[in-house]
């Protein structure tokens, strides 16, 4: 098939599906429901694996304006994103076919599911700013009725702080890139950046400000500090399968913009050695400890994983902010890993409230004798993010650790490895405690009342793929990591 | 084309209107088919005038030299008569069905119908005497709908219209008679009819004057301090407030501001000074200052009208910028915001029209009872918010252009106004969406029985101004291009 009808296709299928869903009271029933949904979401993976396994392609689409071009562009980078994205995103939905059952409104949750799966594929695929820009703004709309779907006020609640942060955030963004309109050759994505140095001499102060109200805004989606805040609250009150994918994927949308936007627009090497650099750093550090340490104390289960999830992603983007090849392969690793791994966690958390109900980390004692195959999948996810060779965030925070010794950047250069490996601490003072006292509940315990709580396969097969990948990706990552190295090559 | 077609559109809705109550009509439909026909043919005309392209003067009256009514069509003519001429019939249709229960329909066809011959004479009128005679009636002719209801609210709403829409007035009229001694002529010509011989030292004082006369107009325009008429009017019935308080009125005031600086007072002469700080100081208050007041109020149709406050005070902000760029982004956000105000008003009205509520806190669940009204509301509110594919994206993306373009360090701040707006803007329009959407586990629908949609005469006109939001956002080359030609003096 033509590549630009596939990537037409892959995009905007599961949107227009998402909204027949919606709009159609047929799908209230939930045989029909599942069956359209399971369909369209395996046609999306297939469409997204043609436009993958195609050629680099560039496609417009149409002109908003003079300037405004809607403008599609397949890149290593890009695939690699849409990749990683599909399978969650189809475990993911597999998984919720089953835990969805004890939510209300399944319909509305599948509708929106379908759409944000082709506008996160539209993220991957876009070309330049502006198409970047309009899906990313999309995506925040369209993922909202995913966080407030319990419909309980706090969820409302936390809907809304979702949706005010992100959009705060955006506007930064298109702060950023209203200036950078101005001031760049064009607005293409192009490795090593297309600011315009003629036109740019004598506007320095103006531009680096405007790259770190950029680094700042798609931070807001990273959870970077100073605002994270709206993290911890809007994933925990998702249902469990919707946390895993805000958790794992879409906070992978503003490290994208990132990506994109720094390395693709600005050029790394206008903000080598900078203050924006160090402003950059200093908030990605703060972050990944604050992190850590806030999830350690946190005693509810989801929460303890969302505030993980802020420490885990300014890893990547610490390793972004060195400007160095070293730590940012490291860095698009830890994006993938950290996906699979996170994406995990969320759904073995999901397993047990689906199963018993508890959320509290204090109620799980002997856990792993009820649900054995959840909570080793859960074991096995925690090993990986913690870091514990040859699991996969090994690799991964070694290059970011080695890139960070490189730099050369007086202070940073170490202190970075210092609070990584702080944070690995902590990380498995948070995680492994489910565990531990899962499976040794202690002398007390009562063996009596253990009943085998064991969710159904198509809850299960979900969380020993994604365990398994994130394991083997740790034990084979040179194929990786070379794919990743050859991005990198092109960029600095 | 005769130069006696402008004549005719101005004055048939006028007569046509001023027919309406002595006509006997045997029953509502007659009345209905007639006032829709007046308003057709109007915008017929007009819109034949504006395929036909640039017309040069016409004097109409003429009272001693230099001095007379007159018309001509230029391009800002073409995008105000245009504009207005699109959205009146619309606009009436969807009056027919909210009016039904409202009584003395016929007095209020009759100045809705006046109302636009008026401000079709704003648009068309050629120089600054002929603007400001029908400015003037403009304020006398929409000051009966805003008292419509004849509530003790309403008549006190009105009188405040009144004295601030004269108020303002009088200040403009200064500024008319010192155009007319530094000035080569009164009629509008791009670039400014200052005579710079004759400013000489004079610059402070003419400075000052510009001031006043952008107050002056700055009334219509509700720009702050000035701007709390707009939302006590909000008593009047929607199709008043949808149609005048978001469109006609307020943007007869913004037209005249920039007929002002660029076709009066010249932007080269105004652009580095004091004044330009200052106005552009005050838009940009206006922006943020309407913004928190919406954010902060409860009643649906005073929290739009709050939305306009700022809106508008983007169109100036744009047009305070006073480049080509500037006129370009102004122009742009004053068409496209014409359709977001108005479809989102429309909603309201539709809103309070089918349910008798007009509290934001009383609209738990509604979206699921009137899935069109509240699906075009969300469109709308989208546009306002500035979602890229929607038409107030590609308004704010010229404004912010035209600020960063023009280099002026001030500008820069207003684009940050524009987006503290933009996110306020979010909070106010979807805190409204997702109440209705998503009104809470416990949510009894069983309240809400009996709400639908309303009729095909109330949800045509919103369904069309809601695709009109996604077609000026997806296609808004031609527009731009059309507005930058104007901006560059091609017409």
């Amino acid at each position: 098939m033509n590549q630009s009808i596939t990537i037409i296709l892959a995009i905007f299928f599961p949107v227009i599906c998402g909204a027949v869903i919606l709009l159609m009271p047929k799908f209230r029933e939930r045989k029909k429901l599942l069956k359209a949904s399971g369909a369209v979401l395996v046609l999306t993976a297939v469409l997204a694996l043609c436009v993958v396994t195609g050629g680099d392609t560039e496609l417009t689409l149409l002109y908003l304006g003079e300037n405004l071009k809607l403008f599609f562009r397949v890149d290593a980078l890009g695939k690699m994103f849409a990749v990683v994205i599909s399978i969650v995103w189809l475990l993911a939905g597999f998984y919720s076919f089953e835990y969805m059952k004890h939510e209300q409104e399944e319909k509305r949750y599948f509708g929106f599911y379908l759409m944000v799966y082709g506008i996160l594929l539209a993220l991957c695929f876009a070309g330049n700013l502006i198409t970047f820009y309009m899906f990313y703004e999309l995506m925040t709309l369209s993922s909202v009725p995913l966080v407030l779907h319990s419909r309980t006020k706090e969820a409302i609640m936390a809907g809304l702080k979702y949706l005010f942060y992100s959009l705060c955030g955006a506007y930064l963004v298109l702060l950023g890139i209203y200036f950078l309109s101005r001031y760049t050759t064009t607005l293409d994505f192009l490795p090593g950046g297309t600011l315009d140095m003629t036109l740019a001499a004598g506007h320095e102060e103006l531009l680096l400000t405007v790259a770190f109200l950029m680094i700042l805004g798609f931070g807001v989606k990273a959870g970077m500090f100073p605002m994270h805040a709206w993290l911890p609250t809007a994933h925990p009150v998702a249902p469990a399968p919707a946390s895993a994918v805000l958790s794992g994927l879409i906070v992978k949308a503003g490290v994208l913009g990132i990506i994109r936007a720094v390395y693709y627009i600005i050029g790394a090497d206008f903000l080598k050695g900078t203050w924006v650099q160090t402003a950059w750093l200093t908030l990605t550090l703060i972050t990944v400890f604050m992190g850590s340490m806030l999830a350690y104390r946190e005693k509810a289960m989801k929460k303890r994983l969302a505030y993980s999830t802020v420490s885990q992603a300014s890893y990547i983007l610490f390793g972004l902010a060195l400007l160095q090849p070293d730590a940012m392969t490291g860095s698009l690793l830890h994006v993938v890993f950290h996906a699979f791994i996170k994406s995990c966690l969320f759904l073995c958390a999901g397993a047990i409230i689906y199963k018993t109900g508890k959320t509290n980390v204090d109620e799980m004692r002997g856990i792993g004798k009820e649900m054995p195959v959840t909570i080793w999948c859960y074991t096995f996810a925690s090993m990986a993010l913690i870091g514990i060779p040859p699991a996969s965030g090994f690799i991964s925070k070694w290059y970011l650790a080695t890139g960070s010794l490189k730099t050369g950047i007086s202070v940073f250069s170490w202190l970075g490895p210092v609070v990584l490996l702080v944070s690995a601490l902590l990380t498995a003072g948070y995680l492994l405690p489910v565990t531990i006292h899962g499976f040794l509940p202690g002398a007390d315990y009562d063996y009596a009342s253990l009943k085998k709580s064991e969710p159904v396969k198509m809850m299960v097969v979900p969380l020993i793929v994604l365990a398994c990948l994130a394991v083997l990706l740790g034990v084979f990552p040179n194929p990786l990591t070379s794919y990743v190295s050859e991005i990198i090559g092109t960029l600095m | 084309m005769s130069k006696y077609w402008i004549l005719t559109a101005i004055l048939l809705p006028i007569l046509g209107g001023a027919l309406t109550p002595l006509l006997p009509f045997k029953k509502r439909e007659q009345m209905m088919i007639y006032v829709e026909a007046v308003m057709l043919a109007t915008s017929a005309i007009v819109i034949a005038l504006i395929a036909h392209g640039k017309m040069s003067i016409f004097e109409v009256i003429y009272f001693v030299r230099g001095l007379s009514i007159s018309f001509k069509i230029d391009g800002m003519t073409m995008v105000f008569a245009g504009l207005v001429s699109i959205l009146w019939p619309l606009a009436t249709l969807y009056a027919f069905e909210y009016m039904e229960h409202e009584g003395h329909e016929k007095i209020f066809f009759m100045f809705y119908s006046m109302t636009y011959g008026v401000t079709l004479g704003i648009a068309f009128a050629s120089d600054m005497l002929s603007m400001y005679f029908f400015y003037e009636l403009l304020t006398l002719v929409t000051v009966p709908l805003v008292m419509h209801t004849l509530t003790r609210e309403a008549i006190l709403a009105s009188r405040k219209y009144l004295y601030y829409s004269l108020g303002g007035a009088a200040f403009a009229l200064i500024g008319l008679v010192f155009l007319l001694s530094y000035g080569d002529t009164l009629e509008f010509t791009m670039g400014g009819v200052l005579d710079m011989a004759q400013v000489g030292d004079k610059k402070n004082l003419l400075l000052t004057i510009y001031l006043l006369a952008f107050m002056g107009f700055g009334v219509k325009a509700a720009i702050w301090p000035l701007s709390s008429w707009l939302p006590q009017a909000g008593v009047a019935p929607t199709p008043v407030t949808a149609l005048l308080h978001a469109v006609a009125v307020v943007k007869a005031g913004v037209f005249a501001i920039i007929r002002l600086t660029y076709y009066s007072f010249g932007c080269d002469f105004l652009r580095g000074t004091w004044v330009q700080a200052v106005v552009m100081g005050l838009a940009m208050f206006s922006i943020v200052y309407g913004c928190s007041r919406a954010v902060k109020e409860t009643h649906i149709k005073r929290r739009l009208a709050y939305s306009t406050v700022s809106n508008l005070s983007y169109i100036i902000f744009g047009a305070t910028i006073m480049t080509p760029l500037g006129l370009v982004g102004a122009l742009c956000h004053l068409i496209c915001h014409a359709f977001m105000k108005i479809c989102s008003f429309l909603c309201a009205g539709a809103i309070m029209h089918q349910t008798g509520k007009s509290y934001i806190y009383e609209l738990n669940g509604m979206g699921r009872k009137m899935p069109v009204v509240f699906t075009c509301f969300t469109i709308s509110a989208f546009g306002l918010m500035g979602v890229p594919g929607l038409a107030g994206f590609i308004s704010k993306w010229n404004l912010a252009q035209a600020a960063v373009e023009s280099g002026n360090v001030q500008a820069y701040f207003g684009i940050g106004c524009l987006l503290i707006s933009a996110l306020l803007t979010a909070i106010y329009m979807l805190s409204i969406v997702v109440r209705a959407f998503f009104p809470g586990r416990d949510f009894d629908y069983g309240t809400l029985q009996g709400i639908k949609d309303p009729t095909w005469k109330m949800c045509l006109p919103l369904m069309l101004f809601a695709a009109a939001i996604v077609c000026l956002g997806l296609f808004s080359s031609p527009l731009v291009g059309f507005l930058q030609d104007i901006a560059a003096g091609k017409y």
